[in-house]
This record gives C-alpha cells, sequence and structure tokens, in this order.
C-alpha cells in the first residue's frame, strides 16, 4: 500500500493550507493547486527540516506524493545509513 | 458647518470623489466599529513585544484579536508577508462595505493603490540569516515576492479581480494618504471607474525597531509603554511604532449614483507637496506641508475659515508636533477641533495616512471627533484646541487629514460630509 511521508502531509496541510482530504497518494503538486514557486518553496521547506535535496521542477512538480514520499523515504534512509543527516523540525 | 450647501456643491463640482467603502485593521480594532470604539477610547494600544525583549524599546503597538492566516483564507496564505495579510483582509472589508462584488464588476476599470514604506522586511532578514547559516539552497524561492513593497497591491488586484492600474507609492509615513490622493486622480482623469485605495505597513522587528530607536525617532518611555505615544503633549519624546492596514473604496459621485450606492463622504481635494529641506526633519516653519494644505483647500473650493475640523499627522515626536502646531495655527486661527489618532494607534507608517483618512471619515459620519490619548498638558506655547479625554460631539461638515513622511513629503486630504 502507498503511503505519505507524514512531513509532506504536515507541509502541505500546515504550510500551504492544502485541505487534508485532497493530500492523497496519487496527488500530484498540480492537482493540489501547487505553482512552481510553491514547490520551489516546498523543496526548501524539505531541505531544512530532512536534509533531502532535490531539483524541484525535475523530482516533486509532475509526480505523484507516493513517487516524492518512495523519493524522500530512499534519500532519508541512505543518508541515515551515512548517519549525516540534519533532522530538524524548526520550521 | 462653514460652507453654505449650493457654494460647496459649485465648488466641488468636477473634483470631489465619493468614499463609498472603508476597511481597516488597526492597533485599535481589526473592523471599523472596534476601531472607531478604540479611537475614542483615547487609550494607547501600546504594549511590550515578547520579540523585541532586551532591546533599548521594546513595546509597540501591534495588531491583536486576529486570526489573520484564517482571515485570508484560501491557499495562497503561505505566499504573503504579514503586510501583504493586512492590506487584504481590509481591502475585502471596504469592497464590501461600497456594496461591490468583484465577481461582478468589470475589474479592468478597477485601480488598487495601495502605498507600503518598507514592505516585508521580515521576510529579508530570516532568509538573509538562512544564507549565512545555510548557504543559497536554504534561501526561499520566495524571498523577492513577498519582500517587495508592491507585493500588497499585486495581491490585492489578484483577490479583488482587479485589472485596472496598480500602484504602490512609497512616501513613508505619509504613503496611505498619497495613495487616496493617486486614488482620486485615476477617477477624475477617466482612467477607472473604482479605486481602492489605502495603505498597510508591518515591521515590529528586532531590526527596524531597533533601526528606529537609533536614529532617536522612538519614544524611549520603556517603564510606560501606555503613556509613550502623546502627540502635541509637552512632554512627548517621540513616537510609538505600530502596525496595520487600511482600504478605502473610492469612485466618482455619478457612478455611485448610477450603481445606486452609498456615498460616505466626499474627498474635495488632495494636495501633495515636499519639503525639499532635510531627509527626516521637517521644515520647522511648516511652509512645505502649508504648500500641501493650500492645494487641498483649493481643489476644494475652501478657504482656510471652512475647516471644521482637523486630523492632525501628531506623531508625537517633538519635531513634527512643533511644525505642524505652527502650521495649524497659523492657517487655521479659528482654531478648529484637533485630534491625532496616533496616541491610541501607535504610528502606522505606510498605513497611518489611510487609517487616518477612515478616521475623519467617520468623524463626519458620526459627529465625534475622538480624543488624543494622553494628552494631559499642551505647551504653552501651542495655541490649539486639542481634544482631550472624551469625543467631543459636534457637528462636522469639513475636515482636514494631515500626513508627512520621511523625505519631506507632505499629503493633506480634504473630506467632507456626504
Amino acid at each position: 500500500m502507498k503511503t505519505i511521508h507524514p512531513k509532506i502531509t504536515e507541509v502541505l496541510t500546515g504550510t500551504f493550507k492544502v485541505p487534508a482530504h485532497e493530500v492523497l497518494p496519487e496527488s500530484t503538486m498540480d492537482s493540489l493547486e501547487m505553482d512552481s514557486l510553491a514547490v520551489a518553496e516546498f523543496a526548501v521547506i524539505i531541505k531544512e527540516t530532512l536534509g533531502v535535496d532535490a531539483d524541484s521542477e525535475k523530482l516533486y512538480k509532475d509526480a505523484t506524493l507516493a513517487d516524492i514520499s518512495a523519493y524522500i523515504d530512499a534519500a532519508v534512509g541512505s543518508a541515515a545509513a551515512e548517519a549525516t543527516v540534519p533532522v530538524s523540525n524548526t520550521r | 458647518m462653514s460652507l453654505p450647501a449650493d457654494q460647496g456643491t459649485e465648488a466641488r463640482a468636477g473634483t470631489a470623489v465619493a468614499v463609498t467603502g472603508v476597511g481597516l485593521v488597526t492597533p485599535a480594532g481589526a473592523d471599523e466599529h472596534s476601531f472607531w470604539e478604540g479611537l475614542c477610547s483615547g487609550r494607547s494600544t501600546a504594549r511590550r513585544i515578547e520579540e523585541l525583549a532586551g532591546l533599548p524599546v521594546d513595546f509597540a503597538c501591534p495588531v491583536d484579536g486576529i486570526d489573520l492566516d484564517a482571515a485570508v483564507g484560501g491557499r495562497s496564505v503561505w505566499r504573503m508577508a504579514r503586510f501583504v495579510k493586512l492590506a487584504l483582509v481590509a481591502a475585502r472589508q471596504a469592497v464590501a462595505d461600497a456594496g461591490l462584488d468583484p465577481a461582478r464588476w468589470d475589474g479592468a476599470r478597477v485601480g488598487v493603490v495601495l502605498g507600503v514604506g518598507v514592505g516585508g522586511v521580515s521576510v529579508l532578514v530570516d532568509n538573509a540569516a538562512k544564507l549565512a547559516a545555510s548557504g543559497p539552497d536554504a534561501v526561499s524561492p520566495l524571498l523577492v515576492p513577498m519582500m517587495i513593497p508592491n507585493a500588497a497591491a499585486g495581491e490585492v488586484a489578484i483577490a479583488l479581480k482587479a485589472g485596472g492600474p496598480s500602484l504602490a507609492p512609497a512616501t513613508a509615513c505619509a504613503s496611505g494618504a498619497t495613495a487616496v490622493a493617486v486614488a482620486r486622480d485615476l477617477l477624475l482623469g477617466g482612467s477607472c471607474d473604482v479605486v481602492v485605495a489605502g495603505g498597510a505597513e508591518s515591521v515590529l522587528t528586532p531590526l527596524v525597531v531597533t533601526a528606529f530607536a537609533r536614529m532617536g525617532a522612538l519614544s524611549t518611555r520603556t517603564g510606560e509603554p501606555a503613556a509613550a505615544s502623546r502627540p502635541f503633549a509637552a512632554d512627548r519624546d517621540g513616537f510609538v511604532i505600530g502596525e496595520g492596514a487600511a482600504m478605502l473604496v473610492l469612485e466618482r459621485e455619478e457612478g455611485v449614483r448610477a450603481r445606486g450606492g452609498r456615498t460616505r463622504a466626499l474627498l474635495t481635494g488632495a494636495g501633495s507637496s515636499t519639503d525639499a529641506h532635510h531627509p527626516t526633519a521637517p521644515a520647522p516653519d511648516g511652509h512645505g506641508a502649508q504648500r500641501a494644505v493650500r492645494a487641498a483647500l483649493d481643489q476644494a473650493g475652501w478657504a482656510p475659515g471652512d475647516v471644521d475640523h482637523i486630523n492632525a499627522h501628531g506623531t508625537s515626536t517633538p519635531l513634527n508636533d512643533a511644525m505642524e502646531t505652527t502650521l495649524i495655527s497659523r492657517l487655521f486661527p479659528h482654531r478648529p477641533p484637533v485630534t491625532a489618532p496616533k496616541g491610541v494607534t501607535g504610528h502606522t507608517l505606510a498605513a497611518a495616512g489611510a487609517i487616518e483618512a477612515v478616521a475623519t471619515v467617520l468623524t463626519l459620519e458620526r459627529s465625534a471627533v475622538p480624543p488624543i490619548a494622553n494628552l494631559d498638558a499642551l505647551p504653552d506655547a501651542f495655541r490649539l484646541d486639542c481634544v482631550t479625554k472624551e469625543p467631543r460631539h459636534q457637528r462636522v461638515e469639513t475636515a482636514l487629514s494631515h500626513s508627512f513622511g520621511f523625505g519631506g513629503h507632505n499629503v493633506a486630504l480634504a473630506f467632507q460630509r456626504a
């Protein structure tokens, strides 16, 4: 079953005021009315809070939330293995 | 009443525009009614601000009691700096008050003029810190669109589907009044049928408050914040910084009549001038400001003796209030009653001229002049009829609102009872 990383849900509903019921695995940023600047800001927050780097246009803009979750999980997992992830939750 | 009705009508023919709606979010109240109540209480809204703790000046007049994100609503709030949110809420109030519906108007004929002095400086400061600490990847891609002073005009235009001219005049503490003056020109020049105009500011940040303190502009009455803003008082020592927004809907009189709208007051004149004297200090004799007042009177077709009331700039700084007293007593020896809202609201910078324009409209409508907070004794040299302690209930047909800004900008708005 496809799941959404809790940070994605938190950022979309908290910062970007996306209604929780729209945050679904198959949703795309476009379907959530997230324009390119919003997606770029989303990427900055993910980098800041999870330490995951991404080219927002390539990796987030047209992907589903399930795809983005998988990417973030993998990035966090590999980084955690190297124990270099600065995980903060200051935002 | 100073003007025979027919004279007033004739004098303003072709030069007056109607105020049909007002909206505001201020330290004294986040809607027209609570604002008026707060203003008439004569009590300062200044209080200590947690974020300013430990700084030379640790108090200000903030906007409290409103959930701005909820009031703005929708999904775009994340991209708005606080001054934009304040402006948007005030603009929506004003348009609703005017009985207009952005879903139904011809947006191409609607203009937005929204004066801002500083803009989203806290966004800038936050991102400067992120750049220094974490490098370029930490800088928000929204920094530029959020901090630019015209962000408020742009977001209000989007929200109101206003596709006519939009401007963000920056004349420092006169910006809100400049916006109203520009709106009048856009209407009388035929560029717009409706203009939503006013000002907004929100810079109660450690850096900006400290910067004003360092230049000696702020009151340092830290032991007694609520007594610090005291326009025209002998022992005033500077202004108290505030935040807020106010917007007015302006239309040509014939347009209001044609749509069956309601006119709340008439803007009969708007004069602007520049001291050309000093970056921050007003020309002490007030002759620069007087040119703006004279221009507003000329447009309105009034002699100085026709003015029933003055809503002063009255910042509580030694220099402004001395200059303004010289100006008022020289030009208006008949001693019209004077009020200065900044005693209650603090100095909301670019928003002040618009907030005080709304206060002047309310005075005309409600036949009451609000008192000046904290004014116990005028210096002997001041020969003004300042309203103190309680609102003064009297019919007011004509009123002027003064606004002056760093840079030497002077604006006078002439309003007449509808």
